[in-house]
């Protein structure tokens, strides 16, 4: 049984054509940009609204949005031009949240841009979309021009001295571009090497310039939040995680999806309620809370509540929300050899600890994998992971290949070692040797 | 200036520049790689880590290329801590790092060696088979590049990009696949491709000119200035054991040339090492034949004895000390001393080099030397009764084409580094040149640059100097102090 | 090689999009690979440097930080077929193995008449509907080996 609840980031997705100007407005879209534009509302005083509702970035790290606004320098002080960089790079394995909301409900997302141009006093936005997401990204691009040709984006919005300018930007994969500056500089046009910080983006961002980047889910919240109220939006969710999320969950489930459900709910009752349970009738053997980089959790915590305070609490972190699954045939060894293989693939390579501490650690659950581990790996294991993490590198990609593998070894040595000892997979769930290289 | 303080020690640190630099600059040796004081700033080795305290807030471990400096800053570059993350970050670059040292060139002067022996990381301890790349990597003329071998710094990137001007290499993939590249297979162009060699803190980059000829603890090294044009370029000259050249490499120097060198003066190890060498002839009736030094020496001081007409001709190679001497003979002899002004050559550019092989047309000009063409000189010469042609080069500055058509009558004397032969030639001594002797240099912006000998002359050749005096009838200056050990 | 005058001409009114025009340099290299033989071969990127006033090396080093930018010649269609987590959880490496067996092309590689080039991939965002795979920009999903019999059968 799905509870009932106040849903209100789907609500619209369910109708169709629910992507156009049309739908949206009749189903009450652009009235927070009018409030705002309409009633004088200062931009500091949108800022307040934000930082009172408490919304919590949706993009991984769960920053305070409020907050963050915030931090872009005050105008009158300093005249440079200044940016919000949409992150839609969505690439965090298993997510698959932002997918959703641009395809289905582009307009929000635009509308949330609007909102936030206002509020920072922006010059432009730029939406840097993944450049897989073909279908996402016309979308989009589509809703700005029926925006703009009913006065909503462009110069004089509303017909008030309110400009603003969106523009889209396709990425073209590599999942480094989704850390806030790794995006920047791939915005710029160069390699996607994020940038040491300090300074800041708010400081030094896009060419230089104050900027602040957003993920998708955490700006298409901002309409609902300005025209409904900071008090509405605490009404869901936690008093440090409040509000509604988007959970894409995958894996060995029945109904894999994309679900709106309030922060602080059992991921037991996601998994029941909404996903149908662990497929085939099979039991649940481990699962991943917020994303590959949250690492593994021991079936015995899948009552955790879904907030970014209680999945820290069990010793993982909240993430973008999306949670995988795995049931009692799935091999960890595997889903860690996996991972590793991923982070490997996608380090951009500058810094030593991640360039060849990613690798090593594809290297070595492989080799456990394939029946050639021995029994140091496992202390070296941890030991590299150590090495990597925390806050030892430019960002925090070393730390997303380290956390899962202590977290594996935390919760799943006796198989890893078992593997080890047996010279191979007790699941006998290895892949095809040398699928990849 | 900003008050910080390093290793218990209170020290003055510029504002302007990252906490690395305040220690280097203080005598802290902090180790790094990717940083360089010519370059921005990557902070991506991660090697560079130090333990800051500041404003009261517990200490940290920063990267100290990318970490401001700030008043009151606590710095500790020995912490355990420090050390730590450095022992990690080696573990980490010596997991792919090929076991080359015993055939890599840098071998002595790497900075991965140096780092991995005092960290006391003695092993890699890596059991997985190591990547293989391109190793050894054609680009072009001048340089080898080993894939294997480099640490991805991107030095030599940054190099291209900020100094030159001009890029050329690229990081190309990337994580663990990361590798450096030009476009294609195109080879690296212009005038400064040797300066990535010298930045390259591990073996990567080499010179093709150097590649497997010395072990650097076997070179001796001195301090001197590059005489290829009027920049002179504060550089090191590296000698093996026989005498020859055989390295040239930049010194940094803050108003001249900073870090680099062209090519045009790195690779100038040929000119230093001349094949001929002589130390005395004179003309005979089958021409010029070996002879006694002095005997060389005591016709030419009884020709500037003799006759009325004199010529004094130096090349622009003489240091000022020399020209001193030359110009007090040539007011001896009522002569304006002059020097061989070569033209202008294209390999002027924006960075270094002037385009004026001239190395000491500044300083010679200062002493009253006037500056003539090769045509210029062989009108003028041939109207004097004797000409000294004095200085390193001077024949070939001259050209053969002007020596030849010096008149028969014309009583001409060469000290020169290697020897030359013309009609009008009557005398012939040889000379130390620019790696063997010792003065200075006046370089186009006025800046003194110190020559300095690099290794003993071959025995029969003589210190300019000590000639000078001698034809000046003056005590034979002190031989030893030059470097030069063949006493007259 | 010159670039055709209607992507020059998208080239100007995309790059006016930013304050400054290299940013317009990964959309661009998109459209060339699109429209000039899906992939970016060095002449193209020549011509690309020329347009941004860049050096060839420079677009080289960033074309080939990207996996989207395909820097060798593609078979007719491609293939990208998601490796990672929720995929393989689903039953990704059958997947690979069945639309292997189908198109005759190797892993990460091009069938012998070239028809077909099957690369693997990291998470592309489709993990509710895994396992999935990109055919030529677009996104199949919950995938069956019928499924996968249709969807190619139904290709020229």
């Amino acid at each position: 049984m799905i509870p009932a609840g106040d849903t209100y980031l789907l609500s619209r997705s369910e109708q169709r054509d629910s992507h156009t100007i049309d739908v949206y407005k009749r189903l009450g879209g652009y009235k927070a940009i009018e409030k705002v534009l309409k009633e004088g509302i200062a931009p500091a005083d949108v800022i307040d609204v934000l930082k009172k509702s408490g919304l919590r970035g949706r993009g991984g790290a769960g920053f305070p949005t409020g907050l963050k606004w915030s931090f872009m320098p005050d105008k009158d002080k300093d005249p440079r031009t200044r940016y919000l960089a949409v992150n839609a790079d969505e690439s965090e394995p298993g997510t698959c949240k932002d997918r959703v909301i641009m395809r289905e409900d582009p307009h929000g997302l635009v509308e949330g841009c609007l909102l936030a141009a206002w509020a920072m006093k922006l010059d432009a936005v730029y939406i840097y979309v993944r450049g897989e997401y073909r279908k996402p990204y016309d979308r989009v691009q589509q809703a700005i021009n029926e925006a703009r040709e009913a006065g909503l984006v462009g110069e004089n919005i509303l017909g008030t001295d309110f400009s603003c300018e969106i523009h889209m930007h396709k990425g073209a994969g590599a999942y480094i571009c989704g850390e806030e500056t790794g995006l920047m500089e791939s915005l710029e046009g160069k390699r996607g090497h994020p940038r040491p910080k300090p300074p800041f983006p708010a400081g030094f961002g896009l060419w230089g310039q104050p900027t602040t980047v957003n993920n998708v889910e955490t700006i298409f919240n901002v309409p609902f939040i300005i025209e409904r109220g900071a008090d509405w939006f605490r009404s869901t969710g936690t008093e440090a995680s409040p509000g509604n999320f988007l959970c894409g969950i995958s894996g060995h489930v029945e109904r894999p999806g994309v679900y709106e459900v309030p922060l602080g709910i059992s991921a037991k009752t996601i998994l029941d309620e909404y996903a149908g349970g662990v497929w085939k009738g099979r039991k649940l053997k481990a699962w991943i809370p917020g994303g590959s980089s949250t690492g593994l959790l021991p079936a015995d915590l899948i009552e955790t509540p879904m907030d970014h305070d209680s999945v820290k609490g069990v010793g993982s972190m909240f993430g973008t929300g999306a949670m995988i699954m795995l049931d009692e045939t799935a091999c960890v060894v595997r889903a860690s050899e996996v991972l590793a293989h991923f982070y490997d693939h996608e380090s951009c390579g500058q810094c030593s600890q991640c360039r060849e501490g990613t690798q090593w650690l594809h290297e070595i659950f492989r080799r456990i994998e394939h029946g050639k581990g021995v029994q140091e790996d496992v202390d070296n294991l941890v030991r590299l992971s150590k090495q990597m993490a925390p806050g030892k590198t430019i960002c925090a990609l070393a730390d997303a290949a380290a956390i899962p593998t202590l977290a594996v070894v935390k919760h799943f040595r006796e198989e890893i070692e078992a593997h080890i000892r047996e010279g191979g997979c007790p699941l006998k769930a290895s892949r095809a040797q040398e699928v990849h290289a | 200036m900003t008050k910080i303080t390093v290793n218990g020690r209170e020290v003055e640190a510029d504002p302007t520049k990252p906490l690395i630099a305040a220690c280097e600059g203080n005598g802290v040796e902090v180790p790094h790689y990717c940083y360089h004081a010519g370059l921005t700033p990557v902070g991506s080795c991660r090697i560079c880590q130090v333990e800051v305290q500041e404003g009261g807030r517990p200490p940290r471990v920063v990267v100290a290329c990318r970490t401001p400096v700030s008043e009151g800053m606590v710095v500790n570059t020995e912490s355990e801590a420090a050390h730590e993350t450095r022992r990690e970050c080696l573990e980490f670059l010596l997991k792919d790092h090929p076991l080359d040292c015993p055939i890599c060139d840098k071998a002595g002067e790497c900075t991965l060696q140096d780092y991995t022996y005092s960290e006391g990381q003695a092993a890699g301890q890596s059991k997985e088979p190591r990547q293989n790349f391109e190793k050894r990597k054609d680009l072009g003329e001048k340089i080898v590049l080993d894939q294997e071998r480099c640490i991805l710094c991107s030095r030599c990137v940054r190099f291209f990009e900020e100094v030159t001007e001009t890029p050329q290499l690229t990081v190309s993939g990337l994580g663990s696949r990361s590798r450096i590249e030009t476009f294609g297979d195109r080879p690296l162009v212009g005038n400064y491709q040797g300066n990535i060699t010298d930045i390259c803190p591990v073996g990567a980059l080499t010179l093709k000119s150097f590649r497997f000829q010395a072990r650097v603890w076997n070179l001796i090294k001195k301090a001197s200035t590059c005489g290829e044009c009027s920049r002179g370029c504060s550089i090191s000259v590296e000698v093996l054991r026989r005498g020859e050249v055989k390295r040239i490499r930049p010194r940094y120097n803050e108003q001249v040339n900073r870090w680099w060198m062209c090519d045009t003066g790195r690779f100038a190890t040929d000119a230093a090492n001349p094949a001929e060498r002589v130390s005395a002839l004179q003309r005979g009736y089958s021409g010029l034949e070996p002879c006694e030094l002095d005997d060389a020496v005591g016709v030419v001081r009884a020709a500037h004895g003799s006759y009325e007409r004199h010529a004094i001709v130096a090349s622009p190679w003489v240091t000022n000390e020399e020209g001193a001497k030359l110009a007090e003979l040539a007011k001896r002899l009522g002569a304006t001393p002059m020097f061989v002004s070569s033209p202008a050559n294209d390999l002027k550019d924006e960075l270094l080099h002037t385009g004026d092989p001239c190395p000491n047309r500044r300083g010679l000009e200062a002493l009253g030397f006037e500056a003539k063409t090769p045509e210029e000189l062989a009108e003028l010469l041939a109207e004097t009764e004797t000409a000294l042609l004095f200085g390193e080069r001077v024949a070939r500055l001259l050209g053969q084409e002007t020596l030849d058509a010096l008149p028969k009558s014309l009583r001409a004397f060469l000290f020169d580094d290697a020897p030359a032969a013309a009609p009008a030639l009557r005398i012939v001594v040889g000379m130390a040149n620019w790696v063997e002797r010792k003065g200075t240099w006046t370089n186009i912006d006025g800046h003194e640059g110190k020559v300095q000998a690099a290794r003993t002359a071959p025995s029969g050749i003589r210190q300019p100097l000590a000639l000078l005096a001698d034809l000046l009838q003056t005590e034979s200056v002190a031989e030893t102090a030059n470097g030069g050990a063949n006493a007259r | 090689m010159t670039l055709p005058e209607s992507l020059i001409a998208e080239f100007d009114e995309l790059v006016a999009k930013y304050p400054e025009r290299r940013a317009g340099l990964i959309p661009a290299l998109h459209r060339c690979q699109e429209e000039l033989g899906g992939w970016l071969s060095p002449e193209i990127m020549e011509a690309v440097a020329e347009y941004f006033a860049m050096e060839p090396v420079e677009v080289y080093g960033v074309a080939s930080f990207y996996p989207m930018f395909k820097l060798r010649p593609q078979g007719k269609h491609v293939i990208g077929i998601c490796e990672n987590i929720s995929c393989d959880l689903r039953g990704a490496q059958d997947i690979v193995e069945h639309v292997c067996a189908k198109t005759g092309a190797p892993v990460n590689g091009t069938s012998e008449d070239g028809s077909y080039t099957v690369e693997l991939l990291q998470c592309q965002g489709a993990c509710a509907n895994a396992p999935m795979f990109d055919l030529d920009g677009v996104y199949h999903e919950d995938l069956t080996p019928e499924k996968i019999d249709a969807i190619l059968g139904g290709l020229q």
